[in-house]
């Protein structure tokens, strides 16, 4: 708290305008993407071009639910993301406390390993994968998205990073006071990696609620299929109906905002500093 | 009177790593490992698995094709890492600053992340889009040329690198941002003051107390933009595709390789191949980055 | 060294598991499928040994199904001849349809009868022998290929047919007429040379800007502009050797593109532009496209998605000394999987819905079936909608179609090189000269010339 000096004026209006800025490259886009899902699919690439269209078609909105069943691809990623999301954090940050704190045999191979792993493209693995997956009987399942899905090295990584930041200190002094590794892992570095666990929830949330080619293989079924599958299903064999692709891009966004400015409120500063002054 | 024995202390630690393992083994090792080892052989995705030797990595290296694509993965990855991070890190520290309205300046940036690529995509090339693009007009009465003077920036024989690299720092700098942001947040606050109080200003503090704080984090970040970058795939075919999926020479790019070789061609056992060519790749730029970590955080 | 040994075992093991996986066409456990509904008894299965009336659930793999009119009259049609069989629709999706059915495929799905979308898709799944051969099929049911207008010839591979058309669609000139009205130029004949094509889209583009309208219109596909070169019978795409005889269409093509007579390549890729919106907003005034577009623009003036409720079509430009009517086209087929579970009834409905019967389904809903016979391509031109004037009627009669693809065992990979150079020629990267060059190159290396 101590020590913040007030900026001067000049620098402020300076520091404003660079978040206008910001704001303005990274919004264009997305009013764009408004603009373009109030009209009808013909107008959408039309010159001139208008950004509010003389009679916005709101109907859109109300097609893309009817079009396609919207509301099912929603329920369904949600609830894959979801799942998805406390798997990874869960076994992430369970393997990667054992990387950052724990000295074994063989732990910079395995993890080399694991990173290594993160370099091979999935499209490289996605057939052989795909028979495997079918021979288990977990074809047209949530199952295998799960399966696929939760158990990254990406996760373990990033853990594993921040665990790195947290001083030794702390556990060397809950080792002493007799608690066992895995009371460590779970009294202090759980809590003491707010940042990091958010960041890693947040992740798995988008990159699940994103995925497009794992569900495309996966889910034939139609009442299995999530949001992405459904983004493409208004682009046809002849034609795109891009305004209903931005209505229903509008509308997949939300839910993902909503996660993200409720789980952003842990970047607080301040969280991990406790007990180490001396 | 802690010490315990070596044995019970590795168990421990397997113990930890399991559930991860175990499932990531299952599902993705077994299958991975199988695919690196077809680039031996010849495989049509059914049927039977010829071996062939070496022969697909001699053919590799006469490929045009594919060495191109090399070219150009290799150029986007040095092109976009650097800006990324540099977009990344300027936004969180700016962001974890105390500014009214912190909250939506952050979320403002987390957006181009979390948007459909799809969408996103096709306004970007609508914006971009040589002759009635926004972009171009306003470049042109700017510059008082006409539009048609403007750079083509989605055609393949324009600056369409300049144009995919912009693209993918927009998407992705929220992301590192994130984690960036999380990443300040374990800096001692205590550091500052002293450095503060050792007449320090603003940028002598971020260079000689933010920045090597969050040296684990900036490696994080590092290793997985390489990566990433090198495994692009998506963006490159929903910028640059036309509708049947297929991209040309100056816009093609590792991943597509694969896929194509895979898919079309039905040749996974050379598909493979090349997934050995870029895995050797970005397993030695890791190496070097695991080298410069263990100079630089100890 | 145990180290390596056990990795080296781990690999040898995983590599064994799956050759052996690999080779068993063995179908996949079958997911819990939705039960098969019980329909009424049914009294007229034809002469068969199986007990027909049983009721039998087919997997057919398709995509678009809610944006496509003619699955649902399928299902509805063949409902009436065989009402124990109940129809079971997997939607793959339109982009990279082959690609998926591919995997599926691989993966062991159970699908009894599948859509064939494109040849290099169809290739290779009769490459990976994943389709039932229709030859004794087709002979003991006494079915008559004639009717497909020799199409059926150019999809044989190796003497066998794997798949039968049920739909088909061949390129025509679509025309604004009042645009046409409006510059006071005559309307397209139904006997136009290349160069008279090119002469009246110059004489139809005017304006500036936003008010621009252009003469002629290509779509991003290489199949608008390449294809011009196969209409004098003389050259297939796949060929190899020199490409040339693809040059006088690309100088035309680019031409009108310098010319601005026609949009450029990079614009149209770029802004997504879509053939339909531009000729919907009277951006256009012709445009070269396939008669599937025939069906969505009637539907489009239906619902006022367009005011373009004068248009016309006319026949396929062609080079000097070739008859009118010579076009490009594509089939649609239906085949049976080999690992069909219900193979026979999978047969039964393709024979229905490729046969006249399902022929005339399909052109009920304004899309035009694989067999042309006179009463079914009436019933097109009787829909209402379609455009009045004569020689709208009579562009739907063909002389000669060419395949947009033959068949080919390397046609997928050979379709690559074609559609990258297409792109390289069209938006300026690559002279013609020197994509047509590369076009030689590439391809006679994988046709191991």
């Amino acid at each position: 708290m101590v020590g913040e000096k007030k900026r001067s004026p000049a620098a402020n209006i300076v520091l404003y305008c660079i978040l206008a800025l910001i704001v303005i490259i990274t919004l264009i886009p997305f009013v764009w993407m408004l603009s373009a899902s109030l009209k009808a699919n013909k107008d959408v690439f039309n010159f001139p071009f208008v950004l509010v269209p003389d009679q916005p078609r709101w109907e859109n909105y109300s097609e893309i639910w009817s079009r396609i069943p919207l509301g099912t691809f929603l329920l369904n990623t949600l609830k894959l993301s979801v799942i998805v999301s406390i798997l990874q954090v869960l076994t992430s940050s369970f393997a990667a406390y054992a990387f950052a704190k724990l000295e074994f045999k063989g732990r910079k191979a395995l993890f080399l390993g694991y990173i290594a792993t993160i370099a091979v493209p999935w499209q490289a693995y996605m057939v052989p994968q795909f028979i495997m997956m079918s021979k288990m009987g977990l074809n047209n399942t949530h199952m295998a998205i799960i399966c696929l899905q939760a158990f990254s090295a990406f996760g373990v990584f990033m853990m594993r990073q921040f665990y790195l930041s947290i001083p030794h200190e702390l556990s060397e002094a809950a080792r002493i006071d007799g608690l066992s590794e895995y009371g460590i892992w779970f009294r202090i570095m759980l809590p003491n990696s707010k940042p990091a666990v958010t960041t890693l929830i947040i992740f798995t949330f988008v990159n699940t609620w994103n995925d497009f080619l794992g569900p495309m293989i996966y889910l034939t079924k139609t009442e299995l299929k999530t949001i992405q599958i459904g983004l493409r299903m208004f682009t046809t064999q002849y034609t795109s109906d891009y305004a209903l692709i931005m209505a229903a891009s509008v509308v997949a966004l939300i839910p993902v905002l909503i996660i993200f400015l409720s789980l952003q409120k842990q970047f607080v500063k301040g969280v991990v500093t406790s007990g180490i002054k001396g | 009177m802690n010490k315990k024995a070596g044995a019970p202390k590795n168990l421990i630690a397997y113990s930890f790593i399991l559930p991860n393992f175990l499932g990531f083994a299952v599902f993705t090792l077994v299958p991975m490992v199988f695919s690196l080892v077809l680039s031996l052989a010849e495989w049509k995705g059914v049927g039977a698995v010829k071996f062939v030797g070496l022969e697909n990595f001699t053919r590799l290296f006469a490929d045009e094709a594919f060495m191109r694509a090399l070219v150009n993965t290799v150029v986007y990855t040095a092109l976009t890492v650097p800006l990324t991070i540099v977009a990344a890190l300027a936004l969180a520290v700016l962001l974890n600053s105390e500014i009214r309205g912190r909250n939506f300046f952050r979320t403002v940036s987390f957006f181009p992340y979390v948007a459909s690529l799809v969408a996103v995509a096709i306004v970007w090339r609508f914006l971009f889009s040589p002759a009635v693009g926004p972009v171009n007009m306003i470049l042109s009465n700017l510059l008082g040329k006409a539009s048609t003077d403007m750079p083509a920036w989605t055609s393949a024989t324009g600056p369409a690198m300049f144009f995919v690299v912009f693209f993918s720092v927009w998407k992705n700098m929220g992301y590192y941002m994130v984690i960036y942001l999380a990443g300040l947040q374990g800096v001692n606050a205590d550091l500052y003051e002293a450095a503060a109080l050792d007449g320090a200003n603003k940028w002598r503090q971020f260079r000689h107390v933010t920045l090597p704080q969050i040296a684990p984090t900036t490696f994080f970040v590092l290793m997985m933009l390489v990566i990433s970058s090198f495994k692009v795939y998506d963006i490159f075919l929903n910028l640059f595709a036309g509708g049947d999926n297929q991209l040309s020479n100056a816009t093609r790019v590792i991943v597509y390789q694969i896929y194509n070789t895979a898919f079309r061609g039905l040749d996974y056992g050379y598909a493979s191949a090349m997934s050995i060519v870029l895995f050797v790749i970005v397993l030695g730029v890791t190496l070097i980055q695991f080298r410069g970590e263990k100079k630089y955080s100890h | 060294m145990k180290k390596v040994i056990a990795l080296v075992t781990v690999l040898l093991l995983s590599l064994a598991v799956f050759a052996g996986c690999a080779n068993n066409q063995s179908s996949a456990p079958a997911e819990s499928q939705e039960p098969a509904a019980a329909p009424a008894e049914s009294e007229n299965p034809p002469a068969e040994e199986e007990a027909e009336a049983e009721p039998v659930t087919l997997k057919w793999s398709i995509w678009d199904l809610d944006q496509t009119a003619y699955y649902q009259a399928i299902i509805d049609g063949y409902k009436e001849v065989a009402p124990n069989v109940t129809i079971e629709t997997v939607d793959l999706g339109s982009s990279d349809y082959m690609n998926m059915l591919q995997t599926q495929l691989a993966g062991g799905a159970d699908f009894d009868v599948v859509t064939i979308k494109d040849i290099p898709g169809y290739a290779n799944l009769v490459a990976t022998d994943q389709l039932e051969p229709l030859d004794d099929f087709i002979a003991a049911e006494g079915i008559d290929t004639g009717l497909y207008g020799g199409t059926t010839e150019q999809v044989t591979v190796e003497g066998q047919l794997y798949q039968l058309p049920f739909r088909s669609d061949f390129w025509v000139v679509f025309y604004n007429k009042d645009i046409f009205d409006e510059m006071g130029v005559d309307y397209p004949t139904n006997d136009m040379t290349m160069a008279e094509y090119d002469a009246l889209a110059r004489k139809l583009v005017h304006g500036e800007g936003n008010d621009k309208v252009y003469g002629a219109h290509y779509h991003t596909w290489r199949s608008a502009v390449q294809l011009f070169g196969i209409l004098d019978g003389q050259h297939t795409v796949l060929d190899g050797g020199s490409y040339e005889w693809l040059k006088p269409y690309y100088e035309m093509v680019l031409n009108e593109q310098e010319d601005g007579v026609v949009m450029d390549y990079a614009t149209a890729v770029s802004t997504s532009s879509h053939y339909r919106d531009l000729f919907y907003n009277s951006k256009i005034a012709m445009m070269n496209m396939g008669t599937w577009q025939i069906g969505s623009q009637i539907m489009a003036v239906k619902n006022g998605e367009t005011d373009v409720a004068n248009w016309g079509i006319v026949k396929y430009p062609h080079p000097e000394g070739i008859e009118a009517g010579t076009t490009l086209g594509t089939i649609t087929g239906l085949a049976v999987s080999k690992n069909a579970p219900n193979k026979d009834a999978g047969l039964k409905f393709v024979e229905w819905v490729c046969g006249t019967e399902g022929a005339k389904v399909v052109a009920s809903t304004g899309t035009i079936p694989a067999i042309h016979t006179a009463d079914v391509m009436s019933v097109i031109s009787g829909t209402d909608g379609f455009p009045a004037d004569d020689n709208s009627k009579a562009a739907l009669e063909t002389a000669k179609v060419y395949l947009e693809m033959p068949l080919h065992p390397q046609a997928g990979e050979i379709e690559v090189v074609l559609n990258e150079e297409h792109t390289e020629i069209m938006n300026g990267s690559k002279s013609i000269d020197d994509g047509l060059a590369a076009m030689q190159r590439r391809i006679d290396e994988i046709l191991g010339n």
